[in-house]
């Protein structure tokens, strides 16, 4: 019942291509993190999402130094061997230094479109408003001239509905795994979650309807295994879930800028957009890279570990992320502090050799096991 | 180092300072980011102090070390940038020069130079317990808008509450443009000076800048910074005058981009003055150059003139305005080429920099070269490495008048 999301996976342009041609939409390409994917579709768009990839760096090398994320890096591999010829324009946020810098060296190598959604960090509440209307304004307007069609009221209710659907299909299916963990292999889950990336939301809703419905039938393994809750930026590289199957270790739960975080935004209103965006970027679930300390990072993550039931924390850290970095040390204390194991494990998108990983993953279990 | 009279003064200056941070009990204790609008807290009498400013003297005084590895046992990572690993190491063994900061009543963070101290404030407002409070400059990635200078300025304004609130006094705003203006007056000078180095030969080089930059960051809004810097003027625009150069001989003038590498000042000083080679401006010490402008909006709104100045700081512009920049930087100066600080600490100052260098040397006709490097962190640091590159690049220069 998983194949159809493999396959998207295992053919990423392919799949764009083919959509492309059918729905003849430009192609959006979005970098990490909370772009709402309903303005690029309310603009006539087709937004896919950019987390990173596992090539080989051969010539992102030149421009990119080795201290830079593998997102980064792994991205800006993807236009300079033009495997992203698809991809019309860029939507970028504001999320980290890197990031920033990026935007601004896609606009020198490159003549597509960019766009830059940029978030406030500021606690003076009219500042913010003023600000994020005047973001919202830029990037509507720049998505318009890459699509040619103008945002309405309508198109923006319709974006909305389906891409509101897609994340509430999406928190089915993570309630699915809480309450019956195993259910899914982890490898499995995540490919679900990672197809949705490039698939259309139209196709993607349907894809996880009949998920949804399938999965009903499944039972959960009786076994007992650990149960972990993963935290940090993404949750690629994506073969590494294998090595939690082979474990035979559950993730509950996560914490991922690409998973839960993204997921458990609310449907983006569009009555009052300025106040929509708002709420879509700073809720429900906190980020290290945006500010919001009304949303405490460590309040949160307690929460859901005991919401989830998790028996532990994993931090799955993309080498390089300093927003990340900064925060988990005190976050691993105050876990620790409250008798939550809490461990981290480091990686590179690109890289290919799990055996230390593995090792580590596998260390982590044990301690789980107790 | 040029022999200048004014170090000694310095020294004395920054002592004090740090004396008074050390030991002040009336004053509450602000720790700032550098660039932050230190004038409203020098108007209401609270002291700043300025980890990053702390950090450099660890490394220049080469204790940054044993810091950095005190933050590493703790959990923070190589891949940070060292200013703040030195900064939470200083914290944890209340090591450097000074056995540590004072602890902050409040922290005061602006986004002008990068993200990164966002996140960097946000462990310590954890670990003291103490409000902070940031004014977002965003990047300027299409030059300077009304609508962030109205941003900015909301921002200011909210300042200003916080302080009265925190302080429990009313915002003195009579001595807030006092301070403005002391603090404009200092950076002018700073910035008068540093463009003396468009003498040939330069009357001192970027490496006493750098040396000399202490009080700009840290005493800013002060008369004794005015003071100081006036008389670094006087006593610089006197050797040009006379045409004293900082080096016996100067044979290439270059551009040096993002931060120094405080570990190795004595050693690459050496190394230039062998190479005939003065670094005659730089990006980094500009910067506390550009709240000089304050004063260049007289009769426009002071508010307006502050939100501009904090927020076209070189770092945080976008790369076609840092190239036009450099490009006019290396004409006005002439100089023969540019070295680029890759620094793995800075990734704002040095994401995209191989491009910058690119299109840099391409606009300006003259050699650029990128080194590999980090501002405080001398474990990821290669003399042979750095040193081979530099040689490489100076030979590819043409020397002056010719
Ligand atoms: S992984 Fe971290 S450093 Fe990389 S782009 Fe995302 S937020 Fe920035
Ligand atoms: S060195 Fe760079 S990253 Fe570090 S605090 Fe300074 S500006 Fe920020």
């Amino acid at each position: 019942m998983f194949d159809p999301f493999h396959e998207v996976v295992t053919n990423v342009s392919k799949t764009i291509m083919q959509f492309e041609a059918q729905l003849r939409r430009p192609v959006i390409g979005v970098m990490p993190a909370y772009f709402p994917m309903e303005l690029i579709y309310a603009a006539g768009g087709y937004p896919v999402q950019l987390w990173g990839n596992n090539l080989t760096l051969e010539k992102s090398d030149a421009y990119l130094q080795s201290y830079c994320c593998s997102i980064s890096r792994s991205v800006l591999e993807l236009e300079l061997r033009e495997i992203s010829k698809m991809v019309k324009a860029y939507a970028f946020t504001s999320l980290c230094d890197t990031l920033i810098n990026l935007r601004e060296l896609y606009r020198r190598l490159f003549s597509k479109p960019t766009l830059q959604l940029s978030i406030p960090i500021t606690q003076t509440e009219e500042a913010r408003q003023a600000y994020i209307k005047n973001v919202l304004k830029s990037v509507t307007t720049g998505l318009e001239e890459i699509t040619g069609q103008q945002i309405t009221q309508a198109s923006l209710i319709e974006a909305a509905t389906l891409y509101g659907h897609t994340r509430s299909l999406q928190r089915k299916l993570y309630n699915i795994r809480r309450q019956k963990p195993g259910i899914m292999k982890n490898h499995d889950f995540y490919t679900v979650l990672k197809a949705g990336f490039f698939l259309p939301a139209g196709a993607y809703n349907q894809l996880l309807e009949t998920l949804l419905h399938n999965l009903e039938a499944l039972s959960q393994p009786q076994d007992s295994r650990p149960k972990v809750l993963i935290s940090g930026m993404v949750f690629d590289p994506i073969d590494t879930y294998k090595i939690f199957d082979e474990l035979k270790f559950d993730i509950v739960d996560d914490d991922l800028a690409n998973g839960w975080r993204t997921v458990s935004k609310e449907n983006l209103q569009i009555e009052n957009l300025v106040e929509g965006i708002t709420q879509y970027l700073f809720n429900p679930a906190p980020c290290c890279c945006i500010y919001n300390p009304e949303n405490d990072r460590h309040t949160y993550l307690l929460n859901r570990v005991k919401q989830s039931g998790a028996d532990g924390v994993l931090f799955w850290y993309i080498k390089f992320c300093e927003p990340d970095a900064f925060d988990r040390p005190q976050l691993m204390n105050r876990l620790k502090a409250e008798g939550i194991p809490a461990a981290f494990i480091d990686m590179e998108l690109s890289m290919s050799n799990f055996e230390a990983l593995k090792t580590r993953i596998n260390a982590f279990c044990e301690i789980l096991e107790g | 180092m040029t022999q200048l009279a004014a170090y000694k003064k310095m020294k004395e200056l920054m002592t004090n300072y740090y004396i008074e941070a050390k030991t002040t009990r009336e004053k509450p204790i602000a720790w700032v980011t550098s660039g932050a609008p230190v004038e409203f807290l020098y108007a209401m009498d609270v002291l700043p102090i300025y980890p990053e400013n702390y950090a450099a003297m660890c490394a220049a005084g080469h204790q940054s070390i044993e810091l950095l590895e005190a933050a590493e046992a703790a959990g923070f990572s190589q891949d940070l940038c060292a200013y703040a690993r030195t900064d939470f190491g200083a914290d944890i063994t209340q090591g450097g020069p000074v056995a540590g900061l004072p602890p902050p009543n409040f922290l005061l963070c602006s986004t002008n130079i990068c993200k990164t101290v966002i996140k960097w404030y946000e462990v310590i407002a954890r670990k003291y317990n103490v409000p902070l409070f940031i004014v977002d400059t965003p990047f300027l990635h299409d030059g300077l808008t009304k609508e962030l200078i109205d941003y900015t300025i909301s921002q200011f304004k909210d300042l200003e509450n916080f302080l009265a609130e925190f302080t429990g006094k009313p915002f003195d705003r009579e001595r807030f443009f006092e301070v403005l203006s002391l603090s404009s007056e200092a950076s002018g000078y700073w910035k008068k000076m540093l463009y003396l180095a468009k003498e040939m030969p330069a009357p001192f080089n970027s490496l006493d800048s750098f040396i000399h930059l202490g009080p700009i960051v840290t005493l800013r809004g002060t008369q004794e910074c005015v003071d100081f810097y006036k008389s670094l003027y006087a006593e610089v625009a006197e050797r040009a005058a006379k045409k004293i150069g900082s080096l016996p001989e100067e044979k290439y003038r270059v551009l040096w981009d993002n931060l120094p590498i405080w570990f190795k000042m004595r050693r690459l000083e050496k190394f230039f003055e062998e190479k005939k080679c003065t670094l005659a401006v730089t990006t980094y010490a500009n910067s506390w150059g550009g709240y000089s402008n304050i004063d260049n909006y007289q009769g426009k709104d002071i508010y307006e003139a502050m939100a501009a100045s904090y927020l076209n700081v070189y770092i945080n512009l976008g790369f076609e305005e840092r190239i036009n920049y450099l490009a006019q930087l290396i004409e006005e100066f002439s100089l023969t080429g540019f070295i680029m600080h890759s620094n793995r600490s800075c990734k704002p100052y040095s994401v995209g920099m191989y491009r910058l260098q690119e299109e840099l040397s391409a606009l300006s006709r003259k050699p650029g070269v990128v080194i590999e490097a980090d501002q405080n962190d001398p474990r990821v640091y290669s003399d042979a490495q750095v040193e081979t590159r530099l040689e490489a690049f100076i030979e590819s220069m043409r020397p002056i008048n010719n």
